[in-house]
């Protein structure tokens, strides 16, 4: 019979041990799998969120700019900088960008404010600041008067925990307010008859800004105020000037939403008394995985000339980066301490099967069978116990996984509260299914044959006639 | 008698059990000391920000959280100042005029806060006096002739005020430092180079060294070659009373150096006197008032007080003015326990094991204690009383390791360097200081318990089942 047979068999002559053991290894993957998910998932959405709403994924820049934010370090850009650009497989569009520092202010109240020049119809394809404009306020007059409408009781209470929220789309006003689905046409009818904020978009050639919520809450402007932004222009000329608010938007990360202001590129360079420059030039992809923009990074970054200089999304983000990178080895620990916990498990299960077997051990070596034969089938009999444990993890594991992966946890009322608190949106999202199973393997794999040494050095320096007498 | 023969059967198998109380007192002190690092990392955070940042209790004129409006004043402060003193609660009280401005240097420029201080006031209520970076100067001097501001080194670094150089005295600390010949040698070539910021000195040296040298020694070398002069100046510009552009020369009294790098970039100390002067405030007129109290856990009644003094003033303690640290401590909790939890689950499953092993072991044995009278009801509580014991033996050796390790490395902290931009950010410092309380112990040697009840739940019922002659039987 072959090796693997017996070992097979001999899994299940004591069914409940094998059972646990295989289930204390299903606990483990399975948490482990859910835990990685879920972490690499998040980090995936808040990178994504940032990256995309504000610096790309890739930059062209002046080789000063990225050291030294001014505006005397912005580029010259031509089209045959950008033909180039574009002849690239993995870019789609360019995106100008006129970034700049402004002291903004409306009134008495001032605020230092990023100025940030856009395209506004090639900022579709990354910000979509048009989809972000405000499109429900919860004023303190719509609360007000919504809460004299028939809506639930906890609804109610949560209006008073968002009050001054703004919101540019259904779905998170639902979730900040806890709106039941059944009850969601019913209520969101009050809310867009109560609640509703109109806004514009801006174009080139028009003077005109756009203004995040938490900046205009706190320069205390709604739509059609006027802002002023004084600044310093290109080679030290004074950049003042008074602008329209055609809109207010609402971004995601609290950090940028309370101080940017978004005007119309040309506008901006002609603000900052700099016709035809660009603070940077974003690149849209065709495809955004980690591969391929290392290589768009490494074609791109050799074609290029000196003044300009090529960044990733890493280099520009290196503090969420180092971020997420202690958090990440904080998840590592967590499941690394879960795999020590069920490794001693494992091993408590080989040392009582080694011991119940002596006997039998004794036996079948008496009788003649190879001592390497058997380890091989006390090996095979781990591996199995391993693999049971794994495939149980990973077939639970996946449902989980792939539910989460299409319905990410969003937050509601008071955890909601807390998140944005600290600058994140409360979203968790799952990872699709990568590297990251494969590591599960791995590490079972070597907990369960670190574990199987024991029975083999045991079976190798068995004495048949002690072994017998067991 | 139950509760002996429980601990004697114990060690009748020494390996087998030690292998299970080794794990248990494994996963024990890994998931006490992962508590303690997190609880020492929330409590350093929740000091940092009372103590340097917000203090316990605020008093505004109604309106000025919103939006810093300079003309949203509150008058004759200093009446108010001696009333709050009064109350046996308060530790210290402090007024400040706040401006929103723009801190400018010869090449950068970026938005920040203005605070004026009264220094000596300011010294007794928070402690940034004590954060100074050494090498710097030091706090706000009120006797000196020009203007004084003390700044934060993020600040200086994003305003180009720290440079970086690597002179001869860079590389011998960082010999000293423990930094290898083979390391600084390939700084060498650099040496003498003023580097007017952090990413142009990073973007020249990184190419040098290989990731694993960067990420061991690229934050030393970064922290040792920061050149600061002494005494260096800026100008801060912002509106004045009548809405007037305004400002003035700053000669930096010192670097302060907290771990948030929010604060640290944006809020600019000056004294109080030379700001009423810039902004044409008058005496008595203040933004802010700052109370710190002698104890924290009167933060509730002393605020309630000084709101009834001022029914007229916006009065807010530290849980309402963020929210996020009142509830960092309640969050925590929730994620240890969960934490625990997982743990002692995985644990379970090697205890259900071990013990439905000593029960099948034990067949004949405990057939035979049956059969000459022993009631199920013993049998039950035997096999419950060693599962519980082994586990606890377990928990307990790990709770001490876990004790003795904690408190070995509370006094120095564990210092996470290479992570300080990402930690700082979120204002936490990189620098650990574990820490545990003992109400910790006490819910975990209860969570040990159960799981050692509920692990021989199962095995002790598979006891209960059998029947005294089969077992008797049995080889």
């Amino acid at each position: 019979m072959k090796n693997y047979k017996y070992a097979w068999r001999n899994l299940w002559r004591n069914k409940r041990r094998t059972a646990i053991t295989a289930a204390s290894v299903f606990f483990a993957v399975y948490f482990a799998l859910v835990m990685r998910s879920m972490q690499l998932g998040t980090y995936d959405y808040m990178f994504k969120s940032i990256v995309e709403s504000y610096s790309g994924y890739m930059q062209i820049q002046n080789d000063q700019f990225w050291e030294d934010k001014i505006v005397d370090n912005a580029m010259e850009f031509s089209r045959e900088i950008e033909s180039t650009l574009l002849s690239d497989r993995n870019v789609v569009e360019t995106i100008p960008r006129f970034e700049s520092f402004a002291l903004a202010s409306s009134g008495s109240r001032t605020k230092g404010v990023m100025v940030l020049g856009i395209e506004p119809g090639k900022e579709k394809h990354l910000s979509d600041v048009e989809a972000k404009l405000v499109k429900y306020q919860l004023s303190d007059s719509a609360i007000e008067k919504l809460l004299e409408e028939d809506i639930p009781e906890s609804v109610k209470e949560n209006l008073e925990l968002f009050r001054g929220d703004l919101y540019s789309g259904d779905g998170r006003i639902q979730l900040d307010l806890g709106i039941r689905d059944k009850d969601a046409d019913r209520i969101m009818q009050f809310i867009r008859k109560h609640a509703s904020m109109e806004n514009g978009y801006i174009s080139l050639g028009e003077p005109g800004a756009l203004v995040g919520g938490r900046l205009a809450k706190y320069l205390g402007l709604s739509r059609g105020d006027s802002i002023v932004l004084i600044g310093q222009g290109y080679h030290g000329i004074t950049a003042a000037a008074i602008y329209e608010i055609k809109g207010i938007v609402n971004i995601g990360t609290p950090d940028i939403d309370s101080r940017i202001i978004y005007l119309p590129v040309d506008i901006c360079q002609e603000l900052y008394s700099a016709p035809g420059m660009l603070t940077s030039l974003v690149l849209h992809l065709e495809s955004n995985d980690d591969k391929s923009i290392d290589e768009t990074l490494e074609r791109i970054g050799a074609g290029l000339a000196d003044p300009y200089r090529l960044l990733g999304w890493k280099e520009m983000n290196e503090t969420i980066v180092s971020q997420m990178d202690a958090d990440n080895k904080g998840g590592m620990i967590m499941i690394g301490i879960l795999y020590l916990v069920i490794a001693f498990g494992v091993f408590g299960t080989v040392l009582m099967m080694t011991a119940e077997r002596r006997r039998e051990f004794g036996v079948l070596i008496s009788i003649g069978m190879q001592k390497s034969k058997m380890a091989t089938v006390m090996i095979y009999e781990m591996i199995f116990m391993g693999l049971l444990g794994i495939a149980a993890g990973v077939a639970a594991a996946l449902p989980t996984i792939i539910y989460g992966y299409y319905h990410p946890i969003k937050f509601s009322s008071d955890m909601a509260k807390m998140f944005e608190d600290y600058g994140f949106e409360p979203v968790m999202a799952f990872k699709w299914i990568d590297n990251y199973f494969l590591w599960q393997s791995v590490v079972v794999a070597i907990i369960v044959l670190v574990a199987a040494l024991y029975p083999v050095r045991n079976i190798f320096s068995l004495k048949e006639v002690n072994a017998l007498k067991a | 008698m139950i509760t002996k023969t429980a601990w004697k059967n114990i060690w009748r198998n020494k390996v087998r059990s030690l292998v299970v109380i080794a794990s248990v007192s494994v996963g024990i002190f890994a998931g006490a000391f992962s508590v303690a690092m997190m609880e020492g990392a929330m409590y350093q955070r929740l000091d940092d920000a009372l103590n340097d940042e917000i203090s316990h209790v605020q008093i505004t004129a109604q309106g000025f959280r919103d939006n810093n409006d300079l003309a949203c004043l509150m008058d004759n402060t200093g009446n108010m100042i001696d009333q709050v003193r009064l109350l046996e609660e308060v530790e210290a009280v402090s007024g400040r005029i706040m401006v929103i401005g723009m801190a400018n240097t010869a090449t950068k420029s970026t938005g920040v806060q203005i605070i004026g201080v009264d220094a000596e006031n300011e010294k007794a209520l928070s402690g940034l006096h004590s954060k100074i970076k050494e090498g710097t100067g030091g706090y706000l001097d009120p006797s000196g002739v020009e203007n004084s501001a003390l700044i934060g080194v993020d600040l200086a670094k994003s305003l180009n005020i720290i440079r970086y150089m690597i002179t001869g005295e860079v590389i011998d600390s960082l010999a000293l430092l423990g930094v290898p010949e083979a390391v600084t040698g390939k700084l060498r070539p650099y040496m003498d180079i003023r580097f007017k910021n952090e990413k142009a000195f990073k973007k020249e040296l990184k190419p040098v060294f290989s990731q694993k040298e960067e990420i061991r020694y690229g934050h030393m070398i970064k922290e040792v070659s920061q050149s600061y002069r002494e005494g260096a100046r800026f100008t801060l510009t912002f509106i004045d009373r009548e809405g007037f552009q305004t400002g003035g020369r700053f000669r930096i009294a010192g670097l302060y150096d907290i771990p948030n790098n929010m604060f640290e970039s944006s809020q600019v100390f000056v004294l109080r006197d030379d700001l009423k002067r810039l902004t044409g405030l008058n005496e008595g007129e203040n933004h802010m008032l700052m109370i710190r109290l002698k104890d924290v856990d009167d933060t509730r009644e002393a605020s309630q007080k000084i709101a009834a003094m001022f029914p007229d003033l916006e009065t807010m303690n530290w849980r309402e003015i963020q929210p996020d640290l009142a509830m960092l401590e309640q969050m925590a909790k929730i994620m240890y326990g969960m934490f625990m939890l997982i743990i002692l689950a995985a644990l379970a499953f090697g205890i259900v094991n071990t013990m439905l092993m000593v029960v099948l072991e034990r067949t004949k044995e405990l057939g035979m204690l049956t059969a000459i009278g022993m009631n199920k009801k013993k049998v039950f509580r035997l096999i419950m009383s060693e599962s519980v014991f082994l586990s606890l033996f377990g928990g307990v050796i790990g709770m001490i390791i876990s004790k003795i390790i904690i408190s070995l490395t509370a006094t120095r902290g564990i210092n996470f360097a290479s992570y300080q931009e990402g930690f700082e950010a979120m204002g936490y410092s990189a620098h650990i200081y574990p820490h545990i309380g003992n109400d910790f112990f006490v819910v975990v040697t209860l969570m040990i318990i159960i799981t050692g009840i509920l692990s021989a739940v199962y095995p002790a019922l598979k006891a209960l089942k059998l029947d005294p002659a089969d077992a008797l039987r049995t080889e």
